[in-house]
């Protein structure tokens, strides 16, 4: 009978010793994969790149916000000086309307900027990729080839040519694009460090180009004014 | 001796644990913390100065317009001028329309989890949202915007790490909603021309990435939510 208590005694010793031993193992193993997620989690969040990239947008957008604030409000106040005189001002509303036409692309302008060859046959994808790198880069007009860009023109491949706006336009590629050379350079460079493999690209800065044509704007035939 | 080989084991599997969790447990979190919290916040104040400044631009576009309405109504010559100023502001996007057209819905796929995969194709990219936008261009959209921001002549569309901005930017984050005014049968062709975006199709048939797209006859698009700053382009003439 002893024997058998004594056995027992050990069998639930060997049993409570196991047990204790699996919940320590559960708990381990449950406090390891927390945290591995945690970590994961805050690699995903330390994505200092990211931030970085966001903080560097952020202030360059909050400062192009100020200065169009400063600009509304001057033209407020000439707006408001004029009626208050008894009058109006059209000057101020001529400037806004010259602004949108340059905007819209349906006016020839001038200014400081870059001219970029290409010599060899590149992608739509391509293509748009380095209107819309030039764009972010504050590109104020563009022309390729005597066609005028804005975001809304449309760039497509058809077989090796590339179209424009519906218009064909060959190899070599030349880009006009006006705004401030400091920045459209870099941006022409990322451009060109990704074409320059297959194709040759020429960047220049020129401190006065031209830019004639003009974008005709589309019709608003399914589009009505208003909410 | 069963017992004790039970007890041996367990205790090197504890131990070997107890290690390993020992030797994951990050470095002392504070630098990390700190400064990711550090750039967290930076990017919220940075956000809410960005909200902050908008409103007030768009504040003072009122008072310009308010302005500019009652100086035609006391001048036919500016009259002319500020019809001609109207119909510009509908072509650069800051004035909100409404119409038919389409609607163009994009998520994320399922992530692999494939070592051999390392191609993130399962995510929908800036260039996605660019490929789209210039098909339905092509196929006479009128007007477009995604996730509520409008299209304007000088939208970009850009990468900041993970994050997709486009005008002032504003933060573009999925799944998105790319709705175009214009004819839908046409708008619907280019999307389904099987020349085109056919390396997005693809991928949302390997990657299930949803990318869709619906009819309507009455659809809103907003008004671009700032202005236009031209600096160093002047007109020729």
């Amino acid at each position: 009978m002893l024997s058998r208590s004594a056995e027992g005694t050990a069998r639930a010793q060997r049993l409570i010793v196991v047990s204790l031993i699996a919940i320590a193992l559960g708990f381990l193993l449950v406090v390891q994969l927390r945290s591995q997620a945690a970590v994961a989690r805050t690699l995903a969040a330390q994505d200092d790149t990211s931030v970085a990239l966001l903080i560097n947008d952020l202030n360059r957008a909050n400062n192009q916000l100020i200065q169009q604030g400063a600009a509304l409000s001057q033209q407020e106040a000439q707006l408001r000086q004029a009626l208050t005189a008894g009058g109006s001002d059209a000057q101020a509303i001529q400037k806004e309307l010259t602004t949108l036409r340059e905007v819209n692309g349906e006016v020839p302008v001038h200014g400081p900027g870059l001219q970029i060859q290409i010599q060899g046959t590149i992608m739509d994808f391509e293509l748009q990729d380095a209107l819309n790198n030039l764009r972010n880069a504050g590109a104020e007009a563009v022309a390729v080839n005597g066609q005028r860009i804005i975001s809304s023109t449309p760039v497509q491949s058809r077989g090796n040519s590339l179209l424009i706006n519906g218009n064909a336009v060959s190899s070599p590629l030349s880009l006009l694009v006006i705004g401030d050379p400091e920045q459209l350079g870099p941006a022409a460079d990322l451009s060109a460090s990704s074409l320059q493999t297959r194709v040759q690209v020429q960047i220049q800065r020129q401190t006065d180009l031209a830019i004639t044509e003009v974008v005709t704007p589309r019709p608003l035939i399914y589009a009505q004014l208003g909410k | 001796m069963t017992v004790l080989a039970s007890v041996s084991l367990a205790t090197f599997l504890v131990t070997s644990l107890a290690a390993t969790q020992f030797r994951s447990q990050p470095l002392p979190p504070s630098n990390r913390l700190a400064r990711d919290e550090a750039l967290r916040k930076s990017v919220n104040q940075l956000e809410d100065q960005n909200r902050v400044l908008k409103a007030h631009v768009q504040g003072l576009q009122a008072d310009v317009k308010a302005g500019e309405d009652e100086s035609a109504r006391r001048s036919s010559a500016v009259q002319q001028v500020k019809a001609l100023l109207d119909d510009q502001k509908v072509i650069a996007g800051l004035i909100a329309l409404h119409g038919a057209g389409l609607t163009i819905l994009l998520h994320d796929g399922t992530d692999p989890n494939d070592p051999a995969d390392r191609s993130l194709g399962w995510t929908i990219h800036y260039q996605d949202l660019q490929d789209i936008v210039n098909v339905l261009w092509a196929s006479g959209a009128e007007a477009i915007a995604i996730n509520g921001q409008r299209i304007v002549p000088n939208t970009a569309f850009h990468y900041a790490g993970v994050n997709i901005l486009v005008n002032n930017a504003s933060r573009l984050s999925g799944p998105y909603t790319v709705t175009a005014l214009g004819d839908p049968s046409s708008l619907a062709g280019g999307l389904g021309n099987p020349d085109q975006l056919a390396e997005l199709k693809s991928r949302s048939r390997i990657y299930r990435l949803g990318f869709s797209w619906l009819r309507s006859p009455h659809l809103s698009l907003p008004a671009f939510d700032a202005t236009f700053l031209v600096k160093y382009a002047q007109p020729l003439g």
